[in-house]
């Protein structure tokens, strides 16, 4: 077994082995080991053209690396049914797309025996206590469709939710919301990564930061403190 | 009935040549610049149909069934590869739509002929071939079309089915559903309007040649509901086969429009 076989860490949420991805002969990703954190919520941040979605998106093998070993849970990434992988790491989507008509079938899109109490209780997680079920969902404003689609992802009990920039088509009022949603889901036990080019924005959620620069981990630490420059 | 038809003789057709000076004088007149592209066109379609005429009265007098069977093939690699490049940018768009043109085409024509609805002789195989053809040749062209603007447009709501952990065919199916509607929807609507907007070809064909109405409409019908069959196979299975070459190993939906990730070193 070479040592790139084995990670450092088999405890960790996610551990990064030289992990690289180029794509059109571009390096948008190179050589990132780290690892990521159980119960944590831990914030990728950088400017746009980082590599940071990437990233995001090599976690639950929406993107494949070009060289590298990603484990989740001390597993090789690929060893795991995709399926299974992504049923335990949800994602949002920046966009918050709607999937279903209506906000009951929003919900439970994923998850389709699910009671009707059970989508009451999502909704209650993300805070949208009073929204009526059968509610069309073209009709909810930005904030309250993100926390749909935290709900929408919440409903299929993954371990890791991978949230891509969830408020930034937000305003700020909305976006409160749903970071005041995220951190008590993180509260709760729930494993969070976001992805955020504002590192006050990532401050307010997360307890711990990974700084991208041109595809290159530049720093690491409390978002508070890490270095990250904009230009 | 070649004999009874009421063909124009080659005598007939250097006088039609009027029709042409007449399209040549209104380009002239009005400046159009359009004159040497009309006296192209004229005398291409001449050449072509004079072609066509030589092939097929060779196919029919000297190369039997078989022959006739690899015309078709032809017409089938022509249509997979019009169609396919309707959607230029879909992975191995040629050669979803050929396969599924040339099942469609040999399940269409492999009833008509088994229940005996249409004679198997090369003098109905190639013009009826050509027909089914045609029809899933479009049909196939819409759909890949479609399923190309889906995957590209749609790749936000595809990946955010796939994140909940669907397969890539449940994460997929609303958009193949919509690409398989709006691609049925001319062979629908040509086959609810016929007869009351146009007199279609075949029937059309069979009129001028000295059929009786009644018995014209009979072939027509046919044509009608082997078109319907070929346009819903054609469309549902280029849908299928796109839908395969759109998503990678480990259920991934390839970048449209941009080249993959490729490997480093």
């Amino acid at each position: 077994m070479s040592p790139l076989d084995q990670p450092q860490a088999p405890t960790e949420l996610f551990t990064l082995v030289d992990v690289c991805v180029v794509r059109d002969g571009k390096q948008v990703l190179s050589h990132i080991t780290d690892h990521f954190h159980e119960g944590h919520a831990t914030a990728l941040v950088g400017p746009s053209g980082s590599g940071k979605s990437t990233l995001l998106r090599l976690l639950n093998r929406l993107e494949k690396p070009t060289s590298g070993r990603i484990y989740f849970q001390g597993a090789p990434l690929e060893n795991l049914d995709v399926h299974i992988l992504r049923r335990r790491v949800g994602l949002v989507g920046q966009q918050a797309v709607m999937l279903a008509a209506t906000v009951e079938q929003e919900v439970s899109y994923g998850s389709p025996d699910l009671s009707e109490a059970a989508v009451r209780h999502l909704l209650s997680r993300v805070k949208l206590d009073d929204l009526p079920l059968d509610q069309s969902t073209a009709a909810l404003s930005g904030g309250e469709r993100q926390r749909l689609a935290l709900a929408r992802a919440l409903a299929v009990d993954p371990q890791v939710l991978l949230l891509d920039e969830p408020t930034s088509s937000l305003d700020t009022k909305a976006a409160e919301a749903v970071d005041q949603v995220i951190k008590d889901l993180v509260h709760e036990g729930l494993s969070v990564v976001l992805v955020s080019h504002d590192l006050d924005r990532a401050a307010a959620v997360t307890d711990d930061a990974l700084v991208l620069d041109k595809g290159t981990l530049v720093d690491r630490g409390d978002p508070r403190s890490v270095r990250y420059l904009v230009e | 009935m070649g004999e009874t038809a009421n063909i124009p003789s080659w005598l007939g057709v250097a006088a039609s040549v009027l029709l042409v000076l007449l399209a040549l004088s209104v380009s002239v007149r009005y400046r159009l610049g359009l004159t040497r592209e009309l006296a192209v066109a004229a005398v291409r379609a001449f050449v072509q149909l004079l072609a066509v005429g030589a092939l097929l009265l060779i196919v029919f007098e000297r190369g039997g069934l078989l022959a006739a069977f690899g015309w078709l093939a032809i017409m089938v690699v022509i249509g997979g590869f019009v169609a396919g490049r309707r959607a230029a940018q879909l992975p191995r768009g040629v050669h979803s739509a050929m396969a599924a043109i040339a099942i469609a085409v040999g399940v269409t024509l492999g009833v008509l002929l088994a229940f005996r609805v249409v004679a198997a002789t090369p003098e109905v195989v190639i013009p009826v071939g050509g027909m089914v053809v045609s029809g899933a040749m479009a049909a196939s062209a819409l759909t890949l079309r479609r399923v190309q603007e889906s995957a590209r447009d749609q790749r936000e709501r595809v990946e955010a089915r796939l994140s909940l952990g669907l397969t890539t065919a449940e994460a997929f199916a609303p958009e193949e559903r919509e690409a398989v509607r709006t691609a049925l929807i001319p062979a629908i609507d040509s086959t609810k309007v016929v007869g009351l907007i146009s007199l279609p070809g075949a029937m059309t064909g069979l009129i001028l040649a000295g059929v009786a109405p009644l018995d014209a409409i009979r072939y027509q019908i046919v044509v009608m509901y082997m078109l319907l069959s070929a346009a819903s196979l054609a469309s549902f299975l280029s849908a299928k086969f796109a839908h395969r070459s759109l998503f990678a190993d480990g259920a991934r939906l390839v970048p449209i429009g941009a080249s993959p990730v490729t490997m480093v070193r």
